[in-house]
């Protein structure tokens, strides 16, 4: 069986309409398994004793664990191939316990050239509201 | 550690990969994105993709496959104080499975600034091009890499 997601309509996505995706708590297996998927073997993410002696307290999520969370967000809202652009800035770390509370924003909702397109503004929070990554899009609404 | 600026005149060379459907499914996964076009090849299909869609973030898999093609190990920086600061993508067309890439990346921009506690921060930036077998660019990404000045414990 097959199952469609259900995109936002271009009609929706009027400057002020907003989205969110709540995610965790993160764990290390999250850890681990986006290491594996993504081939960042970084030490700092998995290896308790080697982050603690770079001066972290513990492991923590490779920020593009955080990056990839905010564009699923934006993915499962937008449409899978509504990207034109992806701009990402780590601001904190995530660390296992921690919950990545993803919010975006419509702040423009245009035509050029004949295409329909959205300017999006994003970030990622954990529980205690420390803004973990702040991002902006461009993207070109499926639906 | 300063940037050792000699890795600024090298040039690296084109790698090449194939897109898989299982790396595709397992980053989808590790991400848990919901959208069956990631997973599904029937959905990916009816959405009019010709095999599984990558998810947005997917080409951070390929910016160091190997050591020789990425500036990142060359930069001389001190693995304690490295930070991955911004990242960006642009995206060109859709990547799907089965596609046959090129990619190659290159230092685009250096700079240095003065840390808040004193001492140097550096900053560069690596841009990775991704182009298909026509020789179409498919996406950019570029990773903004910072060394700070001091390790996170004593900052």
């Amino acid at each position: 069986m097959t199952t469609v997601t259900e995109y936002a309509k271009w009609e929706e996505l009027t400057e002020g309409a907003e989205h969110e995706l709540t995610v965790g708590p993160i764990t290390r297996t999250d850890l681990v398994r986006y290491a594996g998927a993504s081939g960042d073997f970084n030490p700092n993410h998995h290896d308790e004793i080697y982050a603690i002696r770079a001066g972290f307290d513990k492991p923590f999520a490779h920020g593009m664990l955080q990056g990839g969370y905010l564009a699923r967000l934006l993915s499962e809202w937008l449409g899978p191939d509504s990207f034109k652009n992806l701009k990402i800035r780590f601001s904190a770390q995530a660390w296992p316990g921690d919950m990545v509370i993803c919010k975006a924003r419509v702040v423009r909702q245009y035509e050029e050239a004949g295409e329909r397109l959205v300017e999006i503004e994003a970030s990622a929070a954990n529980q205690r509201g420390d803004v973990l990554i702040k991002a902006t899009a461009t993207a070109a609404p499926r639906t | 550690m300063p940037l050792d600026k000699s890795v600024l005149e090298r040039t690296f060379p084109e790698f090449e990969f194939r897109v898989e459907r299982g790396k595709i499914k397992e980053y989808a996964l590790a991400l848990g994105l919901t959208d069956p076009v990631h997973t599904n090849l029937e959905a990916a299909r009816a959405a009019g993709f010709d095999d599984l869609l990558a998810p947005p973030t997917f080409v951070r898999q390929f910016w160091h496959e190997n050591p020789e093609n990425d500036p990142m190990p060359h930069l001389g920086y001190d693995p304690k104080r490295r930070l991955h600061g911004e990242q960006e993508f642009e995206y060109h067309k859709p990547l799907v499975a089965g596609m046959n890439l090129k990619g190659r990346n290159a230092i685009v921009s250096t700079r240095e600034k003065e840390g808040r506690r004193g001492g140097m921060m550096t900053f560069v930036v690596i841009e990775t091009k991704f182009v298909d077998e026509a020789g179409e660019l498919v996406q950019v990404a570029r990773r903004t890499l910072i060394e700070t000045a001091a390790p996170p414990k004593e900052a």
